[in-house]
């Protein structure tokens, strides 16, 4: 069974609720703008959460020179490897949406990987703006 | 499937996976230095020795670099025991003396109970521990910038000649794979340094944060063909865009209900 992430930016109410759930589950210490997800405004009040759109023709995949990113067929997403990862920042400085990221706390470039299939911030969302949904092959 | 038997426990791998791979996996603690996911083995370190030996070989013992050494029906493995105790010892007494300074090389002798270099410490030695994760990460990369140069005691990794390497494109792989952080860089204002060669980083069009070196983003957009204005701002400066744009779809979409 194929699995999509979807974002319904119409829905989004700007709670951060999503930024909050991903950073206690990645960030050190749980600090909010570590996440891999953000609620930003693009009018007053008005917000929508930018997250990794999991690419099919993903250009932080082709940027990567060592083969650290892969397609998780079993969840659609891309994950990072970080055994392979060399921080050479390709992929930050490639992906055309900025949803690759360098966490410089933790010394490491880190991306939404969908909780390996189970993606926190869809769970918390209230307002159900984000999704992770079973799909037709 | 290769059936073989790691520290008494007979483990199941795939076929033509190394040695250490299939240890790591166990969740077995064998000290590495050169080996990296990202790139091909090649023994440097020789650190991840184990001893492997099969029921008919009468006894005998071999000691093998495991992350060279692809698995092997019936294969017997012993990754800890007093022999390779000392082999490992003996290598980081040898690169203690060589890098006196380092506190990788240090620390790790440490957990060998060695303090001091049993061999006479080379007054001038650096950190580099001759491992080539730098040559072999350039490798991969497709640059092959910096090399081994010279012979001996001599040995240095470097540009060709000994010069800034032409090949180099500053992606800073090298000194990032580099597990003595033996390698060098600096960036100051809109330039890095590496190896001696200067290089200019891209200044986001809209907030000036500085991100690769244009030299790195350009192969990266030939080789890859990625589009150039991929490039232009940096990642905060595309959320924003992002959000934009989303912004747009959301004030269509509510425009359209009404």
């Amino acid at each position: 069974m194929k699995y999509r992430f979807q974002v319904i930016p119409e829905l989004c109410t700007g709670c951060r609720t999503c930024e909050l759930a991903c950073a206690f589950k990645y960030a050190k210490d749980g600090i909010p703008g570590t996440s891999r997800i953000y609620p930003l405004a693009y009018a007053k009040d008005q917000y929508v959460p930018v997250v990794c759109f999991q690419c099919d023709d993903a250009a932080c995949v082709k940027a990567c020179m060592f083969d650290a990113l892969r397609r998780n067929d079993e969840t659609g997403a891309v994950e990072l490897d970080k055994e392979r990862c060399v921080k050479c920042e390709a992929c930050v400085a490639a992906c055309p949406f900025g949803c690759a990221l360098t966490d410089t706390g933790q010394n490491e470039i880190v991306k939404c990987d969908l909780c390996q299939g189970d993606p926190v911030c869809a769970r918390f969302c209230p307002e159900a703006a984000l999704k992770y949904v079973e799909i037709e092959d | 499937m290769v059936k073989l038997q790691i520290n008494g426990k007979t483990v199941e791998a795939r076929e033509g996976e190394m040695l250490l791979a299939v240890i790591q996996r166990m969740g077995i603690d064998v000290p590495t230095q050169c080996h990296h996911e990202a790139i091909e083995p090649t023994g440097n370190c020789r650190l991840c020795m184990v001893e492997i030996t099969k029921k008919n070989w009468d006894g005998w013992k071999k000691s093998v670099t495991s992350c060279l050494y692809p698995v092997e029906e019936g294969l017997i493995v012993e990754t800890h025991n007093d022999k390779l105790f000392e082999i490992r010892k003996t290598i980081l007494d040898l690169q203690l003396a060589r890098s006196p300074h380092s506190d990788y090389v240090t620390k790790m002798a440490a957990e060998y109970g060695l303090e001091k270099s049993s061999y006479p410490a080379e007054p001038q030695g650096d950190d580099c521990i001759m491992c080539y994760a730098c040559t072999r990460i350039c490798d991969v990369l497709g640059k092959s910038a910096i090399a081994p140069t010279m012979r001996g005691h001599e040995k240095i990794i470097a540009g060709p000649f000994g010069e800034a390497p032409p090949d180099c494109i500053g992606c800073l792989s090298c000194a990032h794979i580099c597990p003595t952080d033996h390698i060098k860089w600096n960036d100051k204002g809109n330039t890095r340094k590496i190896w001696d060669k200067k290089f200019k980083l891209i200044k986001c069009k809209k907030c000036g944060k500085k991100t690769i070196t244009r030299e790195f983003a350009d192969y990266l957009i030939e080789k890859r063909e990625l589009p150039s204005e991929y490039f232009d701002t940096c990642d905060v400066c595309k959320r924003k865009e992002t959000a934009e744009k989303m912004g747009e779809l959301v004030i269509k979409a509510r425009e359209a209900t009404i």
